[in-house]
């Protein structure tokens, strides 16, 4: 059993691990990099770094071929609280080699949390446009809202997972069941035509308009257009089943029990507790060419109690931070009169800077020991007289 | 390490319900709202192209994408306009002296819409005639281009004799989408309306702002 332990504690301290695991490392960037032609930047990030195992689909199988970033960087980050504990003996001249090492650690134990926690939405302003949600870039979401009353929205989501799964969901504010019957991660719409196959839909668009299932794109340039037909469910007179797709901007309406409905698929919100107003997008070019100078956004932020009333700019490496949420300047469009910003959040967005800033001072103290070291030992090499 | 993992497993299958203020529907790129000055009522135009890429078109260029608006057309005097619906940009309905009708539609979609060929044997489909291989395209289909937009036409005479069918349809690329003109209906009348069909398309331009 000791020698069990002893093997073990060998093993995850041994430098050869660290070798071994950096060069996987190296192999697992070079393959992703080659894999990013089929699957695009978001594609291999989940494929092949945020995942333990990499998977690859031969013949309609999956087989597990290569570990994956989880797998390398904790197998890495266990290696390195190892080789502290067992081997590493703390004395004062090799602090700043320890400082460098907890700021490499707390670096990966950063990037493991983004990967976990970081959420990626945007925000598309028109100017004089006010909006208080950001949506998201990938996630999807099936949003029924009761619109009677003439005040408020009440409004129910469905994730896309769920409408993945072919799930039934009966929410407790809605008077039906909702119950996915297909649904396609990228589709076509197209006219209905009189030789067209009998739709799935009974009730609204998808009497006129067909979804075709299409390969996912992973295309920068291109987007994916999922679409599902739902079925609402009734004790009584059922609503029907619907086609909502992501390319149908405005929602369908119906009534059922007395009250007004509408139902849409869209890109998955956040709601925020205060509200941006694009007061104006500037982009500013070098005089007399069209060489892009810079690019601005100036948001006016309000919060409803009033807390908040003010006039911010927001620019390329000057993001606006508020609420556990940071707004960046990502894109344009429509001549210059929509502003797009990227909004993240990231609870552990201070650690890679935290990490940063202790290797800097770990390393800097580490070379100033060794230079004042080696500068007193000149100093009494230089002192010695002599000898004649 | 273990919490931090369960807790990002956690909101990806979960329903929200929550109460908002009253809220306006989004709107519509300019690219895909109503334009057509000879259509009656304005459509309700329920498609849009997808969004554009993640990150916008900041990062490498220095020319943003414009969202110009749709085209515009001028009709037949002879053809009755009818109410567009809820997916079309325009609706016509075609008349001969024996009272026989055809239908026009013009319909944008986002995107491609799977390419000519696709939309060319989709079109075949419908009045019984199998497809066709994208080497026999480029004979099936004739091509001009009018008011800087570039047209692909076909005339598709339908292969069941108990009920004869035509299809004249045009399909142009205009910004974020594909633009479709279709005529259909009795063989006899579509065919003699194609001289004016294709004057029509003549007559497609974009709109000026």
């Amino acid at each position: 059993m000791k020698t069990l332990l002893r093997d073990l504690r060998d093993f995850f301290v041994s430098l050869k691990l660290t070798v071994a695991l950096l060069v996987f490392g190296m192999l697992l960037v070079f393959a992703a990099t080659l894999d990013q032609t089929n699957l695009g930047i978001w594609g291999i990030q989940q494929k092949w770094f945020r995942t333990f195992i990499v998977w690859q689909e031969v013949r309609g199988i999956s087989l597990p071929i290569f570990p994956g970033g989880y797998f390398i960087g904790g197998l890495l980050l266990l290696n390195l609280l190892a080789a502290h504990i067992a081997r590493f003996k703390f004395t004062w001249r090799k602090a700043g080699i320890f400082l460098t090492h907890l700021g490499l650690i707390l670096l990966l134990v950063g990037e493991l949390l983004s990967g976990l926690w970081q959420e990626d939405f945007h925000l598309r302003l028109n100017e004089g446009d006010t909006k208080n949600y950001a949506e998201s870039y990938r996630d999807n979401e099936v949003a029924l809202t009761d619109i009677t009353d003439p005040q408020f929205d009440d409004v129910v989501t469905i994730p896309e997972a769920l409408l993945e799964r072919h799930a039934s969901v009966q929410h407790p504010k809605l008077p039906f069941r909702v119950v996915a019957k297909a649904y396609y991660p990228n589709s076509l719409l197209q006219m209905r035509g009189p030789a067209s196959p009998p739709s799935l839909a009974t009730t609204g668009l998808g009497l006129e308009v067909v979804a075709a299932p299409q390969p996912m794109t992973y295309k920068t340039n291109e987007a994916n257009l999922p679409s599902t037909y739902v079925e609402l469910v009734a004790p009584d007179a059922s609503p029907g089943t619907f086609l909502l797709s992501t390319g149908l901007v405005a929602p369908q309406r119906f009534d059922y029990g007395g009250r007004s409905w509408k139902i849409t698929l869209r890109p998955k919100r956040i709601y925020e507790p205060f509200s941006l107003t694009l007061v104006k997008f500037s982009h500013d070019r070098y005089a007399g060419t069209d060489i892009p100078k810079n690019f601005s956004s100036r948001i006016k932020l309000t919060t409803p109690d009033g807390r908040d009333d003010r006039e911010v700019l927001v620019y390329m490496n000057n993001p606006l931070r508020y609420a556990g949420l940071t707004f960046y300047q990502a894109g344009f469009e429509n001549n210059d009169r929509t502003t797009i910003l990227q909004v993240v959040r990231n609870p552990s967005w201070l650690l890679p800077y935290v990490a940063c800033a202790m290797m800097t001072v770990g390393l800097v103290a580490q070379f100033g020991i060794h230079l004042v070291a080696f500068v007193q030992k000149r100093r009494a090499k230089l002192s010695v007289p002599a000898v004649a | 390490m273990a919490l931090a993992l369960l807790l990002a497993g956690c909101g990806k299958t979960d329903t929200a319900s929550y109460r908002i203020p009253k809220e306006k529907d989004a709107e519509l790129p300019a690219s895909m709202t109503q334009p057509a000055s000879t259509t009656p009522t304005p459509a309700d135009p329920l498609v849009a192209p997808p969004a554009a890429a993640p990150g916008g078109p900041m990062a490498g260029t220095a020319v943003p994408t414009a969202g110009g608006p749709g085209l515009t057309w001028t009709a037949p005097a002879a053809w009755q306009a009818k109410p567009a619906g809820a997916m079309r940009k325009g609706s016509f309905r075609v008349t001969d002296a024996a009272g026989a009708t055809a239908d026009l539609s013009i319909t944008a979609f986002p995107g491609a819409v799977g390419g000519e060929l696709a939309n060319l044997n989709r079109w075949r489909g419908q009045v019984a005639l199998p497809p066709i291989a994208a080497s026999d395209l480029a004979a099936a289909a004739t091509r001009f281009t009018a008011n800087g937009l570039s047209f692909t036409v076909v005339d598709l005479a339908g292969a069941d004799p108990a009920n004869p069918q035509r299809i004249l349809g045009g399909m142009t690329p205009y910004q974020d989408a594909m633009w479709f003109f279709k005529l259909t209906g009795p063989d006899a009348l579509v065919a003699q309306a194609k001289p004016a069909f294709l004057d029509f398309l003549q007559t497609v331009k974009p709109v000026t702002p």
